[in-house]
Parts: C-alpha cells; sequence; structure tokens
C-alpha cells in the first residue's frame, strides 16, 4: 500500500472547516455556507475517499507497470522528489484543463464545481469516477520518465493537500511573490467562477505559473462579483445526482445524436452541440463581450 | 485493510457533526431577494448576462420572473440560500391562478407578485375568464 498523505490530512481539514464556520459566522457571511450543500460536498469527498481506495492499487500497478518501461530508473534519490513534485504539477495541469476542455474527462470532474458556494468543503467534492475516465494516463509519462511509482502518488497526494486550503473567500490576497508562482484562493476563485471572463482559466495545482506560460491566466477582479459553480447550475443538493449527471448526460446525447456525431459528444468541450443547441463558454464569452458595450483593459486576454 | 472500517465510521460521524455545526450556525436560511436591484444584479450574474427590462418579484423575495428586450423570460430559482438562474424555453407555459403564478417547466417554483399576475401568464388556465 503506497503511502497516502491525504488520509492524516482529513483531521486537519475538519479543523480547518469548523474555523471556517465560525469565521464566516462572526463577521455575518450568511451565505458563505448551506448545510446541505456542506453535507453534500463533505458526502461526494467521503465517497470520493472510498473510490480512491477501490482503486488507488491499480493506479499503482499500472504506474509500476510502465515504469518497467521506463529506459532508466531515477530512484529515491533525494533531488529526484522536487523535481518529481514540480513534473507532476505540469502533469495536473494538462489533465486539468483537459477536464474542462473535453467532456469525457469533465464528466468525472464537473462534481468538483457542482457546488455554489466556495468554501473550503467545496474542496472536498472530489470525483468519484476519476478512474473509470481514465485521468491516471496522465501521470504515466511521470513513471516512463523513470520516476518511482510511490514517489509520484505522495507527490499527488500533497498536491491535492495544497489545494484544499485556496477554497476560501477568508483569504483575499497573499503577498505578491507568492501571487506570482504559486496558486492561491484568489487565482483558484477565477477558476470555481461562472462569470463569461473567467470561464476555462486558472487550470493549476500548485503552480500558477502554468497557466501563465500557457495563457489560460485571469486574474480575480475585485469589481466583478464572483458567481461560483456551473454554467447550468444543477440546483439540487442530490448527492448521486451530483456525482452522475454528466455521465448520464452523455448517455442521453450520444444515443440521441446523428452517428456521425455520437463521438463528438465525448470528445467535444462540454456545451458543445451537434446543431448549435447549446453554449461552450467561448460562446458565452462572445456573447458577453459584444453586450459589453466598451470593454476596458481589464478585459483583454491576460498573457 | 483491518484500518479501514474504523477510518470510514470516523469520517462519517465526522461528516455529520460538521453538518450539526453548519446547521446550528445558522447556515440554513432560505435565499431571499430584497429589492428589484437585487434582483436585476442576480439575473445579470447569468452566464453570458441577462438584462431584464421587466421584473416581477415574488412578495416575499422566494423567486422572481424577467423579460428581456428579445422577449426571452428567465426565474429566479431557489436553492439552499442561493437562486438558480433558468432560462424558460419559448412559449413555455406560465399560468395565473389566485394571483400565483405557476411555471409548468419548474412546478417548484410559486411567485406571488405584487402586481398583476396575468401580465406573465400566456394559457388559458389564468383566471381571468370570468
Ligand atoms: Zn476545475
Ligand atoms: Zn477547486
Amino acid at each position: 500500500m503506497p503511502f497516502d498523505p491525504v488520509a492524516y490530512a482529513i483531521p486537519v481539514f475538519v479543523a480547518l472547516i469548523l474555523g471556517e464556520l465560525l469565521w464566516s459566522r462572526l463577521r455575518g457571511s450568511h451565505q458563505a455556507y448551506e448545510w446541505r450543500d456542506t453535507g453534500t460536498s463533505l458526502a461526494v469527498g467521503l465517497g470520493s475517499t472510498i473510490a480512491g481506495a477501490l482503486t488507488g492499487g491499480l493506479t499503482a500497478a499500472l504506474l509500476v507497470w510502465v515504469h518497467g518501461f521506463a529506459p532508466l530508473s531515477i530512484g529515491w534519490v533525494w533531488w529526484a522528489w522536487p523535481l518529481c513534485f514540480v513534473l507532476d504539477d505540469l502533469a495536473y495541469y494538462v489533465f486539468h484543463r483537459s477536464a474542462h476542455r473535453v467532456r469525457w474527462f469533465w464528466a468525472s470532474h464537473v462534481n468538483h464545481h457542482s457546488s455554489q458556494h466556495y468554501n473550503l468543503s467545496t474542496a472536498l467534492r472530489q470525483s468519484w469516477t476519476g478512474f473509470v475516465a481514465a485521468s491516471f494516463v496522465f501521470r504515466l509519462p511521470l513513471a516512463l520518465a523513470g520516476f518511482e511509482p510511490g514517489m509520484i502518488l505522495a507527490c499527488a497526494g500533497i498536491n491535492l493537500i495544497y489545494q484544499f486550503w485556496i477554497h476560501t473567500e477568508a483569504v483575499e490576497r497573499m503577498p505578491r511573490w507568492f501571487e506570482a508562482v504559486m496558486n492561491t484562493p484568489s487565482h483558484h476563485r477565477v477558476h470555481h467562477a461562472v462569470n463569461a471572463r473567467y470561464l476555462d482559466r486558472n487550470y493549476a495545482g500548485v503552480f500558477i505559473i502554468w497557466d501563465r506560460m500557457f495563457g489560460t491566466f485571469a486574474p480575480e477582479d475585485t469589481e466583478d462579483r464572483i458567481r461560483y459553480g456551473l454554467v447550468g447550475q444543477l440546483g439540487s443538493f442530490n448527492l448521486f445526482y451530483v456525482v452522475f449527471h454528466e455521465w448520464i448526460g452523455i448517455a442521453r446525447d450520444v444515443w440521441r445524436a446523428p452517428w456521425r456525431h455520437k463521438l463528438a459528444y465525448l470528445w467535444r468541450e462540454p456545451g458543445w452541440s451537434h446543431d448549435d443547441s447549446r453554449e461552450t463558454s467561448e460562446m458565452i464569452r462572445r456573447r458577453w463581450k459584444s453586450r459589453t458595450p466598451e470593454p476596458n483593459s481589464r478585459d483583454r486576454p491576460v498573457r | 485493510m483491518p484500518g479501514a472500517l474504523p477510518q470510514l465510521l470516523g469520517s462519517l460521524v465526522a461528516v455529520v457533526a460538521i453538518v450539526a455545526v453548519t446547521w446550528a450556525l445558522g447556515f440554513r436560511r432560505a435565499a431571499r431577494i430584497e429589492s428589484h436591484d437585487e434582483a436585476r444584479e442576480l439575473f445579470s450574474l447569468a452566464p453570458g448576462g441577462f438584462e431584464p427590462v421587466a421584473i416581477e418579484l415574488d412578495r416575499q423575495g422566494r423567486a422572481a420572473i424577467a423579460r428581456d428586450r428579445q422577449g426571452r423570460v428567465a426565474v429566479l430559482v431557489p436553492h439552499g440560500n442561493q437562486f438558480v438562474f433558468r432560462l424558460l424555453a419559448p412559449g413555455s407555459p406560465i399560468s395565473a391562478e389566485g394571483g400565483v403564478l405557476a411555471i409548468r417547466a419548474l412546478p417548484a417554483v410559486k411567485i406571488e407578485p405584487e402586481g398583476d399576475a396575468r401580465v406573465w401568464a400566456n394559457t388559458d388556465s389564468s383566471d381571468n375568464s370570468g
């Protein structure tokens, strides 16, 4: 059984959620939490740890198998750790970008975005179907590059733990140097926003540099009130609906679509339809831009 | 895995405890729209924007309905302490019975307008026949 840092972090998560609850209450932020929403978030989180326990061994076995093909084995030398962590974070960026741009991966990731709230409990809305969606493929190149499977899994776990604390409105801005390099509450609020200008931005896990490098970065604008969740809000606290609704949607679309369009409902971006009856994030952004009379400097894409 | 079951039970207890604390701290209020301005802002926050030219608020702020310049009709549906924006399909049936708006596509929503409910109705079931 590989070392799983997430299991050790759970008590800390619980303590921090209680702290944020009290802080929100004292500040009078009545909408920061909602008890049923929190229940759904925590139940999704618990379910995802069970799903992870069931499939974690398979992921590890796959990494070991691919590691066998590596031309050289890096081993457990100390310098492999920071290198593995940074490259694993790049792999996470590629995974996460695909998770928003390919509906097949989106179906598994969407539940992370399904809450209209943005608090520490939202962080626990993790996927149940990540293994089924084959999200592990994004980490296989690391094993092929010669990194130890155990090291890759530990780095992935630490990456996930890091992402917990950024799901909060309690932190406005970190110091400038930190905001420049690291993923922060401010950057990740943008990622969870459905405001047109923020759609499909800030895919970072730990380091925000990937978004800056690959042109997907957008800074948070305090003038533009953030609305969290999904473009088409679910309006449901039902655990199983939250977890499986997009898979059901895909099945329905593939079933109904004409033959030559069926597969496109799996690999095209969320919101794509063969008859343009729905909206992708680009279409929403275009519509928003066309109705914004004087686009100010903030609306230009940030590179 | 010998430690798995106690860990699962412990997690379940923690989940129930956090939800109970959230409830006890008062995070259980229903969503409420206080004013037309607030409704307008909530409509405009819909993805890509929705600019109402006419808004009708529920008397107790539980929901709102609006029309934009293109004649599209949208509704703010309460969900916990938030609202969900729902754009109605063109011609989606809306009836006004006893001064309350009922939307067939959104059966859970009841809007008791301050103004005349019949303005928003598009079905014969409205009580203006008699
Ligand atoms: Zn995401
Ligand atoms: Zn997140």
